[in-house]
């Protein structure tokens, strides 16, 4: 590539806007998750501070972990290879850019509202009408401008990626509208018992139908070209794009269980959740054979390694998560910390993992010259990885304590001080996590913009 | 399969529109025709305000609103029914269990502990980890507590009918002096209770636990050295006892055991049977004796038979 400055900035607008999108919001966000986290081990440091108490900073990590940092990053990916894919040039970058502009308009308006309490009290589907209207109006744009590169493009054949990709976002602008009961803009909400199953059907499906896709999408886009090696099987590939949209949309009464909602859902619900194993599998098959003996290749670009670690992590939560929907199983990490290292297993360790790895795998081949520090971009890999599987066994080990005394029939408050050791460890690799967050941003910006790395 | 963009959007689309139709119409055919459960009742303006005030904090967050049918441990004498919940819009189920679950906590404690509490938690809860909600003003804090004060519904409405009647009796006697409220307190505890010393010795060990028992649960009302001038004393009323005015005065360890055990239904003592086991509930009244009362029947006549392990 021997494109200008100017001349990548035109050509990648979107993936680059994408880019600096996520940086941004993951310290952000992170830094959301660490105060919370301090917030757990040392109630009265934040004392009547009213738009930081824990109940409002624990939505807005939530949402801007999900839609400013993972989500946005990997679209930066999906913006760069979706043109190369499709052998065109991306339908409007312009288009993009707005998209862009209005994605981060609309983070701030969200964070600014869910710290003044503005909030629907919907677990992942906290954000205010206006908000919601946004989120959707923004996948909407993204996917619009998707279609219609896939309409002008010349490579006849859609590669795998661009399955996740369209469906990712078409679905997503589906799920999050009905989940947010966008029809009721005064409390997004149904009322009883309907509405904890349709918000678990729509708060799975933030994982299933976006993250995942998205994650997948970006995987089989990086393994194969890191590896210079052509994708294992097409037959897994069709499998497991299908399996996924079939059976993850059918799991979300799996966190209802112990509710009064009606038995055969439940029953549908732990059936597909065991049966997750098969779209998990036929990716994870995939994308493994096709990296098999070339572990050096991977190892040697930076973004490979983080995507590639990223699908250990998922192979890992998956089965985790297809246990934890055995009754017998929930008895124990039902309501505790076990779910929340669950979840971040999934969201950083999966996810966001993959969402870096795009990050670091596009930008130098954006740009043209290697990214602004690989060491740094190395560092920040061991400070995730380091701070993920910490939060696993911290939180994992809370958990367990929790369950177990619960069901020895202590009350919560005897379980307070047992567990405070591992909130303080939690709160502590919270740090990590947000440090490596703004190396990261550091790392971005240098790679755009002041790059002093020769153009290959 | 030939994967044309048409195939993978209207395909995906159909598929999504099929497991819609599944899990989410069809349960709601079921379910939206539930039937109010025998507690239900509708919620009253204040009430309601409250509500939106937990939304608006999040404590969804931390406390459940739903007992489960594994929940034995934490005492809930009732599991959830769909009926409990439909007027609850958005519903407020949880995921976590930070702190404890309220589905049934309306008329645990009276209102002017939850003054207490919200303004900050550790002053009724030493060990708490839950927000200080100062910030919501008076207003917030009794619109919050009204609330807090209906879940359980009419199971919670008459729980609150037991602590506002004895809020009275117990305001009653505290007003007519320590004299009057000492032989009122004693006179609430059964009989036979009354007569029955701490059965077990005073040791280092024993008031070591019930040290760490006292800083753990009592300390925020009582006091750190059991003048009842905790954090929370400003809040309370009848205010926490002051357990100099025990000595001589008929107190005995039966007594003690009996009223944390139990708490005092109408005043801010909530009962502690299901979060202290039996010996330590033992031990912290002997540390309450030992040291503010300075006065303990520990080891006294009668003892039945001696424990095994008394040294």
């Amino acid at each position: 590539m021997t494109e200008t400055s100017q001349g990548f900035a035109r050509k990648y607008a979107t993936a680059i806007a994408f880019s600096l999108t996520s940086g941004f919001w993951m310290m952000v966000a992170t830094f959301m998750g660490l105060l919370g986290a301090t917030e757990l081990m040392a109630p009265d440091i934040t004392e009547n501070i009213g738009w930081i108490v824990f109940g409002r900073v624990r939505p807005i990590h939530v949402n801007l972990v999900l839609f400013g940092f993972v989500t946005p990053g990997l679209l930066a990916a999906a913006f760069y290879f979706i043109p190369r894919l499709l052998r065109c040039e991306l339908y409007s970058e312009r288009l993009g850019v707005i998209t862009v502009i209005a994605w981060n308009l609309m983070l701030t308006l969200a964070v600014i509202t869910l710290a003044a309490g503005l909030t629907q009290g919907r677990e992942y589907a906290e954000m205010i009408w206006p908000v919601d209207i946004m989120v959707v109006a923004a996948f909407g744009l993204v996917f619009f401008n998707f279609i219609m590169t896939v309409k002008n493009r010349t490579e006849p054949i859609l590669y795998v990626s661009v399955w996740y990709v369209l469906a990712g976002t078409i679905l997503t602008a589906c799920t999050f509208a009905l989940g947010n009961v966008i029809w009721r803009p005064d409390t997004g909400a149904l009322t009883g018992i309907p509405d904890a199953i349709l918000l678990w059907f729509y708060g799975h499906n933030v994982f299933g139908l976006l993250l995942t896709p998205l994650a997948a999408g970006v995987t089989y886009y990086i393994i194969p070209r890191a590896c210079r090696a052509p994708l294992y099987s097409h037959t897994l590939s069709l499998l497991g794009f299908w399996s996924l949209i079939v059976v993850y949309t059918h799991i979300g009464t799996h966190h209802l269980l112990q509710v009064p909602v009606p038995t055969w859902l439940k029953v549908v619900a732990i059936v597909d959740s065991i049966g997750m194993v098969i779209p998990v599998m036929a990716f994870l098959i995939n994308i493994w054979y096709t990296a098999r003996g070339r572990l050096g290749e991977i190892h040697a670009d930076i973004g490979a390694k983080f995507v590639f670690t990223g699908t250990i992590w998922y192979f890992f939560v998956s089965i985790q998560g297809s246990m934890m929907s055995l009754p017998q199983v929930q008895r124990v990490t039902h309501f505790n910390n076990w779910v929340v290292a669950h979840a971040h297993i999934g969201v950083l360790g999966f996810a966001g993992m993959i969402a870096l790895g795009g990050l670091y795998y596009v930008l130098p081949r954006i740009t043209g010259k290697p990214l602004f520090s690989r060491l740094l971009a190395d560092f920040q890999y061991w400070m995730v990885l380091i701070g993920i599987t910490g939060f696993m066994v911290v939180l994992t080990i809370a958990g367990l304590i929790q369950g177990q005394a619960w069901l020895n029939g202590e009350t919560i408050y005897r379980v307070l001080a047992p567990i405070h050791p591992y909130y303080v460890a939690r709160a502590a690799l919270g740090l990590i996590i947000f440090s490596s967050a703004m190396i990261g941003f550091y790392n971005i910006i240098g790679t755009l913009f002041f790059n002093p790395g020769e153009a290959k | 399969m030939n994967m044309t963009p048409r195939a993978v959007v209207i395909g995906s689309l159909m598929i999504l529109a099929a497991v819609v139709f599944s899990v989410v119409i069809m349960p709601y055919v079921n379910t939206s025709k539930t039937v109010p459960s025998e507690i239900f009742r509708s919620r009253a303006p204040e009430e309601a305000a409250g509500r939106a005030i937990y939304i608006a904090n999040g404590c969804v967050y931390c406390h459940t609103q739903s007992i489960r049918t594994i929940d034995w441990g934490l005492g809930a004498e009732r599991i959830a029914q769909a009926g409990d919940y439909i007027q609850d819009h958005p519903i407020l189920l949880g995921s976590q269990r930070t702190g404890p679950d309220l589905s049934q906590a309306g008329g645990e404690h009276p209102n002017d502990w939850h003054t207490a509490h919200f303004i900050n938690p550790r002053f009724t809860r030493p060990l708490s980890i839950m927000p200080a909600f100062a910030f919501l003003g008076e207003q917030g804090i009794e619109n919050l507590t009204a609330y807090v004060q209906s879940l359980g519904l009419m199971q919670a409405d008459k729980r609150m009918v037991r602590q506002n009647y004895w809020k009275t009796a117990s305001t009653d006697a505290y007003e007519r002096g320590p004299e009057a409220n000492v032989q009122w307190l004693h006179n609430m505890v059964p009989k036979g209770w009354r007569e029955v010393p701490n059965p077990y010795p005073t040791t280092a060990a024993g008031l070591a636990r019930g040290h760490k028992i006292y800083q753990d649960s009592c300390l925020g009302c009582h006091g750190p050295v059991g003048d009842g001038m905790g954090p929370a004393q400003p809040y309370i009323y009848p205010p926490p006892l002051n357990f100099t005015i025990l000595k001589d005065r008929g107190i005995s360890g039966g007594i003690l055991y009996y009223q944390i055990m139990n708490g005092i239904t109408g005043t801010a003592m909530p009962y502690f049977k299901r979060e202290l086991e039996s010996e330590k509930i033992w031990d912290v009244g002997n540390y309450v004796a030992v040291y503010f009362i300075n006065q303990t029947d520990a080891n006294a006549e009668p003892k039945g038979i001696d424990a095994a392990y008394e040294p």
